[in-house]
């Protein structure tokens, strides 16, 4: 019953993380058909910018965490600019987008490296003490963690579905074309989807380095699993990363504890590809037609 | 000239530079370098292949070479078996391996190929550098089964120095532009021959191609397959020169590297990786100096040369000269062949579809 309660608690707040990194990926591939792979750069950014701002300049914690979010909107508009914005034109730009975001990760992982040195920092937004639930202690800060992805979550949902930024995005995502002849301005959305993709990713990289530590490339094994997620979900589909999100925390955790953490990152991949076999376009994904 | 005798007539002569390169340079230094160079090259040459000409957007490339390297390395080191045995063994390790990849990631969409790909390679290179248990201890003490991260090393040699006695030296360096050779001639064979067509066409018009029975996933598990037995190789050659095997070969700075080269020099050319490997170690070299500015600057090659210059320093060239003359042969696209105008103007052909 004990390794329960531990795997259930570990897992949902390892989902939550994952959740908050996810939907971002998801959100800008919906849209604009792009695989940002400077997104683990700007978890690593979110969560140096929390640790500047409360640490070195010593303001209170929500200080440190409102700047990770206006830092990483910041970034991913920076990236919207340098890379999505000239290429759209361009005849691969799947594939072009992809080779100069990896660029661009690359940069932005040597400034921070940079910036504050190669060697790991603690995380100072941190809660102490618990609650008890049996014999098993869970930490204040993954139920804070659990709070705030879902409370993000929401708040990103909310808008999604009701503002009219939101109804843009979705429409944008929906069909480019039509969306543009009934006069949306698609390279706005465009930056908007990159800024909100952007503040999320640094969320999670504050919740992420408030458990582990900061490190200049703490980015790189998130943003992999949060696309190893997307894929499963499939690529674009938003609710569907949240809840596989989820379910792959909950599996990481069961599987870590059962087997030993070296294992959990290589059987998550084994069960993914099964999941692409059996159905290719994802799980939640449609197969979709393509006219040539 | 064509383009088949212009290629042999440059290639020749690259040949013949390479030949006495060392005579000019007796600095063990830049022999090293120009080692190196030759094995990127060969590596750089497959995931063109692989890359612009078969569109399989693979980031397992670098597995591939580790398959290679790590398979001479383990078959030296464990079962004893000479180099030259093992060497070729691990090449076709590769393919094998390649294959497994790609039945498991060709079926899917492009972007899906490439997370996946990145993922595999990671995950190899975590359980590598995570092993700690011993699988047997020799001389240096504890030895996981892959090396950890210390790596193989100690699994012997190509035996030069019994064979050529003094000028072992030679021989050994002459391994690397070797495997170049062999690597680019089959690049250029696949580039110009039946399978650059094949792939041409489905790019050209995926209808039409794939109604005459031109099966996409076919020939790129073809290519795939086949071009990972010379990244295999180019791996056995690395282990075979430098003498040790460890995980930094899966390291994402070299991955980055690598894709520049491709990048800059042009990707889907026949010698755009050539040109693009040889500028950019001349650039590592020049930035050595400032080794703290090399990943950042690396990293800033690519979206510079992405945006600003998307068809490579060779796509410069060639767009110079196409604008002198008009496109003949292997240029063309398929579809137009045999047509007085081309109906549909480039401007529009290159316009971006819907995203349903």
């Amino acid at each position: 019953m004990d390794v329960v309660v531990q795997i259930v608690a570990s897992g949902l707040t390892l989902g939550a993380m994952y959740a908050v990194s996810t939907v971002g990926l998801s959100l800008v591939y919906g849209s604009l058909n792009m695989l940002n792979m400077a997104h683990g750069a700007i978890l690593t950014i979110g969560g140096y910018a929390a640790y500047a701002v409360s640490q070195q300049l010593g303001l209170p914690a929500a200080f440190g965490f409102l700047a990770a979010i206006v830092v990483g909107a910041f970034i991913g508009l920076l990236i919207f600019a340098a890379t999505a914005r000239p290429l759209l034109k361009s005849k691969n730009f799947e594939t072009n987008v992809f080779i100069a975001t990896i660029g661009v990760g690359a940069v932005l992982e040597n400034v921070v490296l940079k910036l504050f040195g190669p060697y790991a920092k603690p995380q100072p937004l941190n809660i102490p003490g618990g609650v008890r639930i049996g014999a098993v202690l869970i930490p204040y800060q993954n139920i804070a963690i659990f709070g705030v992805a879902i409370a993000m979550m929401a708040i990103v949902a909310f808008r999604l579905q009701r503002s009219r930024a939101g109804r843009a995005i979705r429409a944008t995502a929906q069909n480019r074309e039509a969306a543009e002849l009934m006069g949306v301005h698609v390279h706005g959305v465009y930056a908007q989807v990159l800024a909100l993709s952007g503040a999320l990713a640094a969320v999670s990289g504050v919740m992420i380095s408030s458990l582990a530590t900061l490190s200049p490339n703490m980015g790189g094994d998130p943003m992999l699993k949060a696309f190893i997620i997307c894929v499963v979900a499939g690529l674009g589909n938003t609710y569907g990363a949240v809840a596989a999100a989820i379910v792959i925390g909950l599996l990481e955790a069961a599987t870590q504890y059962l087997l030993g953490v070296r294992f959990g990152f290589a059987l998550l991949l084994l069960l993914v590809i099964a999941v692409l076999i059996w159905r290719p376009a994802g799980f939640f994904g449609k197969a979709r037609i393509v006219r040539l | 000239m064509s383009e088949a005798r212009r290629d042999l007539f440059v290639g020749l002569i690259l040949l013949a530079c390479a030949a006495v390169a060392p005579l000019a340079f007796t600095d063990r230094y830049i022999v090293t370098q120009l080692t190196l160079f030759f094995i990127w090259a060969a590596v750089v040459t497959q995931w063109n292949l692989v890359l612009g000409i078969g569109g399989i957007f693979s980031l397992a490339q670098m597995a591939l070479f580790a398959c290679g390297a790590y398979g001479t390395a383990m078959l030296g080191y464990y079962l004893g078996w000479p180099l030259w045995l093992a060497m070729p063994a691990s090449g076709l390790l590769a393919v094998v391996v390649s294959m497994l990849i790609g039945l498991a990631c060709l079926r899917l969409r492009g972007p899906y190929v490439a997370l996946l790909t990145l993922a595999i390679a990671q995950v190899i290179y975590l359980m590598i550098i995570n092993d700690t248990e011993c699988f047997t201890t020799d001389a240096g003490g504890c030895m996981p089964l892959f090396g950890g991260v210390r790596g193989i090393g100690r699994f012997g040699d190509l035996g030069f120095r019994e064979m050529f006695g003094a000028r072992f030296v030679i021989a050994n360096y002459a391994l690397a532009p070797a495997l170049l050779v062999f690597a680019f001639t089959f690049s250029v064979i696949v580039i110009r021959g039946p399978l650059g067509l094949a792939f041409r066409a489905l790019r050209d018009n995926p209808g039409y191609a794939m109604s005459r029975g031109v099966s996409r996933f076919r020939y790129q598990l073809w290519v795939f397959a086949s071009s990972a037995f010379f990244t295999g190789l180019a791996g056995a050659v690395y282990a075979a020169q430098f003498k040790v095997v460890g995980p930094t070969i899966f390291s994402f700075t070299l991955l980055l590297f690598l894709l520049s080269m491709i990048v800059v020099g042009g990707m889907g050319s026949v010698w755009g990786p050539l040109v693009g490997a040889a500028l950019l170690m001349l650039a590592d070299e020049g930035f050595k100096e400032f080794q703290d500015w090399r990943a950042l600057g690396m990293g800033l090659v690519l979206p510079l040369f992405v945006v600003l210059l998307p068809g490579g320093l060779v796509g410069l060239f060639k767009r110079k000269r196409t604008q002198k003359a008009p496109m003949t042969g292997g240029d063309r696209p398929i579809a137009d062949r045999g047509r007085q105008e081309n109906w549909r103007r480039p401007a529009e052909a290159t316009r971006p579809r819907a995203q349903p």
